[in-house]
């Protein structure tokens, strides 16, 4: 039993005898990127949205939301949340500021990504809907938004994959997700080595499937795409 | 699937080689044991301490060095393993990081308020304790707490690592009241979050806590499971880990710890 070796089988053996805690962790990550990664998608299309409009001063908001958020770090943002909130009186639960903090922080990645593929589509589309009668909301709804989630979603995807990953900012501030977990398992029994091995490898059975569905998913849009239209576009075109 | 499955064998796979290598790696040092010789050789005794608690090791920010009783310790060492008080390379460690960088071989020995429990041991070397402790919480004068009794349904806030969440769970279940714990990397955090209202309790070695009481906050007279502190080794290096508690106990039997003890008013 008695071994140096931070990856001897026995501290496996402990590891996986104390699993619920790691469970329990691994659940409250899943919720909290699970709600936050609707948030940043309301704000990122919401914000992104803006950023196109003719609008001035909304064009204005949504630039300053996009450069504060991805100009700060992520950790102060939340430590301010956890600390500076608590002692203004504003005393969020760490769920809430999981939640908030790393959704607010992707929404204004996923609202770049939005602005992008929006002004990605030619402005002839916008022209021939307006011809018709549609009006702003109208044809961002049915013709332009459908169009640019092909082109988006793999920018998309990374964003989701870094957001569950960056929940993991939660463990500064004693949120109890897997890399909470994690730590305290770490360094209260001192079997680092298997702890972060399988925090790690919780993480990537989070990631990997979603980078992969999302992958299938974009070939095939893309594929229907091309029995659509009689030119074969080359795959690279469509590929970011 | 059948890719994903391929993935993951190979996931596996890197796991077991990683797990393969560091355990040859140790086996290596093993069959030499020559720590101590490797220290005299390296002319620089390596030793992993914390800069962030006051009186025991604390970064002196008008000069940069690291200062306290542990660094005293580190000097003693330094002169009598080397010759020279000032053959020594301080790595600041936190509770998180000092396990791995003895693992790795970073620092050669740790003296990092690290407490001694029949767990450890199994992991590390521990020297003869040359402090003991209690555990002790502070907390907000105003929140009108006078010991662990009054906290039922409190949120304490704890350092991971550190041996004090199962001695306050000890006590408080005696006691017949339930509390939850809040953990931080280090000491500052928690004191962060016990000054914005996060946590009702900063709870922590009793000399270590000294350190933080400032005119809002106030150490509770209760204090729990005396923790002793040991100089850590790898469980490998045999020689220096033996030469070392030779010092301590030489120390601890003619007074010098006792003197350096007072000399950074550890002595409650």
């Amino acid at each position: 039993m008695k071994s140096s070796n931070p990856f001897a089988l026995w501290r496996w053996e402990k590891m996986f005898g104390e699993w619920q805690m790691f469970g329990e962790g691994f659940l409250r990550t899943i919720e909290v990127a699970a709600l936050a990664l609707i948030l940043a998608l309301v704000l990122g299309i919401i914000f992104g949205v803006i950023s196109t409009s003719n609008n001035k001063v909304m064009r204005g908001i949504a630039r300053v939301y996009v450069e504060f958020f991805q100009n700060t770090p992520l950790v102060i943002q939340v430590f301010f949340m956890y600390n500076g909130l608590a002692i203004a009186g504003l005393r969020l639960s760490v769920f809430m500021i999981g939640v908030l903090g790393v959704g607010i922080y992707h929404g204004a990645y996923v609202s770049e990504v939005v602005k992008t593929g929006i002004t990605s589509i030619s402005v002839g589309q916008v022209e021939a809907a307006k011809s018709q009668g549609f009006t702003y909301i109208q044809y961002m709804r049915y013709i332009i938004l459908p169009q640019t989630i092909k082109i988006i979603l793999p920018p998309l995807t990374n964003q989701a994959v870094n957001l569950i990953k960056n929940t993991s900012v939660l463990a500064m501030i004693s949120g109890f997700d897997l890399m909470y977990m994690a730590d305290s398992w770490a360094s209260s029994s001192l079997d680092y080595g298997p702890s972060y091995v399988f925090a790690g490898f919780l993480y990537f059975m989070l990631c990997f499937p979603l980078a992969t569905w999302a992958r299938k998913y974009e070939e095939r849009l893309k594929r229907q795409d091309t029995a659509r239209i009689p030119f074969e576009p080359s795959e690279e075109a469509v590929t970011c | 699937m059948k890719k994903v499955l391929s993935a993951l064998l190979i996931l596996c796979l890197v796991f077991t080689l990683a797990a393969c290598s560091s355990s040859t790696g140790s086996k290596d040092t093993a069959t030499t044991d020559g720590s101590l010789d490797s220290v005299i050789k390296a002319g620089v005794l390596r030793v992993g301490v914390k800069e962030d608690v006051p009186n025991f090791g604390l970064r002196n920010t008008a000069t940069g060095e690291i200062e306290g009783f542990e660094i005293d310790i580190v000097k003693l060492l330094a002169k009598e393993i080397l010759g020279d008080e000032n053959a020594y390379e301080l790595t600041p460690v936190t509770a998180k990081t000092r396990g791995p960088l003895l693992d790795n071989g970073e620092v050669d020995l740790i003296i990092a308020t690290f407490t001694i429990t029949d767990e450890r041991k199994l992991t590390y070397n521990f020297s003869t304790p040359y402090y003991e402790d209690a555990v002790g919480l502070l907390v907000k004068k105003d929140a009108g707490f006078k010991g662990l009794a009054d906290m039922n349904g409190k949120v304490i806030g704890v350092a991971q690592s550190a041996t004090s969440k199962e001695a306050v769970n000890k006590v408080a279940t005696e006691k017949g009241i339930t509390v939850s714990f809040s953990e931080y990397a280090t000491y500052p955090e928690i004191k962060a979050a016990l000054d914005s209202g996060r946590v009702d309790a900063f709870c922590v070695d009793g000399s270590i806590l000294g350190g933080y009481v400032d005119d809002s906050t106030m150490i509770l007279p209760d204090r729990f499971s005396p923790q002793q502190y040991g100089v850590t080794s790898k469980l490998d290096s045999l020689a220096l880990t033996e030469a070392v508690d030779g010092y301590i106990n030489e120390w601890l039997k003619d007074g010098t710890i006792e003197g350096l003890i007072t000399k950074w008013g550890l002595n409650y």
